[in-house]
């Protein structure tokens, strides 16, 4: 059963993805799907979010699977997913190309250094936001501080980090009482270093 | 031919490690990209990382960059669709269930579970792309102004980091 005709889906999300420049990509699509257009409501949309984090892949196109699915079956997540990826690849390549080519002139290679440095400072706020809006507690601090030192500083190979540290998380969680269900946290911090 | 197939290969188990954000994934793709296949330099990756915010859609596009440094255009084909095929599949499988899954205790087990191990990594993908792109005062400021900038929610963020190349580009003439 389809709730969006698949065109009308392309439309959408083609014009999502090209419009989620900078911070908060995934709030975007809920600016898009569910307060504009109402295709979805508010929990399902969070549902498909969840979803999207939980699971491994880029998150941005993890979403827009999830949606694209709810909202017109298998075609609408696999159009979902080329509408959102297919024109920033293409831009992208222009500009690999254009760096490759040696075009970038010194000039724009001074310019690539400050945009650089700007951008660590862009995803360093949003890491901080996601990491204020999480729920704490001193285990998952202990798993989020020793999984940073081991693939940040001491720049270990992340495959084993996240299998010991996932191991050790699922230890800690599971041994002590489930929290009682609270609200979701709000989505909009959702920067772009959760795509 | 070889470096292709490894190309696929490392961007494929590359993009099952995104978990819980495109940005914890970093330092690993740094590591094989730079350090252990030589398909770029990290000045080329952090660039490439750049453009790859600048440019509208996932920044885990970054697999097309680096793929066309390292190979072209089958490259940037390959290494794109191994980043996003078949964690798309797998998501589209899940989509599927999760109606049913998602009120299941372990499912809220796994979620407790690793979203602290997702904000390590993000955190150390923050870390890799510093050691690269901060090196000297200017360059400290400018991340620090435009950390500042954009924490305040008034100045939106593409803004603040195209402003803070040009302030970059005026400082180092």
């Amino acid at each position: 059963m389809r709730r969006v005709s698949l065109p009308r889906l392309i439309a959408v999300f083609t014009w999502t993805g090209l419009s989620s420049l900078g911070g908060g990509r995934s709030a975007y699509f809920h600016d898009a799907l569910v307060r504009r257009r109402g295709f979805l409501r508010h929990d399902e949309f969070v549902q498909d979010f969840t979803l999207s984090q939980v699971l491994p892949g880029p998150n941005f196109s993890n979403l827009a699977v999830a949606l694209g699915y709810r909202l017109a079956g298998a075609a609408g997540g696999v159009w979902g997913l080329v509408a959102i990826v297919l024109p920033g690849a293409l831009i992208l390549l222009g500009l690999g190309a254009l760096y490759t080519r040696g075009a970038f002139s010194p000039t724009v290679t001074l310019l690539m250094r400050g945009l650089s440095a700007a951008v660590v400072g862009l995803v360093l706020v949003t890491t901080l936001r996601i990491i204020l809006g999480s729920r704490r507690g001193g285990r998952a601090i202990v798993v989020a501080a020793l999984t940073f030192a081991a693939v940040g500083p001491l720049r270990l190979p992340t495959v084993g980090v996240v299998l010991v540290m996932a191991v050790l998380s699922f230890w800690l969680q599971w041994s002590r009482p489930a929290p009682p269900p609270s609200p979701r946290p709000p989505l909009e911090p959702v920067g772009p270093g959760t795509n | 031919m070889a470096d292709l197939a490894l190309l696929t290969w490392t961007f494929l188990w590359l993009s099952l490690l995104c978990v819980g954000g495109g940005l914890g994934v970093i330092p690993e793709m740094e590591r094989q990209s730079v350090s252990v296949h030589h398909w770029l330099t990290a000045r080329e990756f952090v660039d490439g990382y750049t453009l790859s915010q600048l440019t509208p859609g996932p920044n885990m596009l970054i697999a097309v960059f680096v793929g066309y440094r390292a190979h072209g255009l089958l490259g940037s084909l390959l290494a794109g669709l191994a980043m996003f095929l078949p964690t798309s599949i797998l998501a589209m499988v899940v989509s599927h269930h999760w109606q049913r899954w998602r009120t299941r205790p372990w499912a809220g087990l796994a979620e407790r579970a690793l979203i602290p191990v997702g904000i390590g990594l993000m955190a150390g993908g923050v870390y890799t792309l510093a050691r690269t792109a901060i090196h000297d005062g200017v360059t400290a400021a400018l991340a620090v102004g435009t950390a500042l900038a954009v924490a305040t929610d008034r100045v939106p963020p593409m803004i603040a980091v195209l402003a803070a190349g040009a302030i970059g580009w005026l400082l180092s003439r």
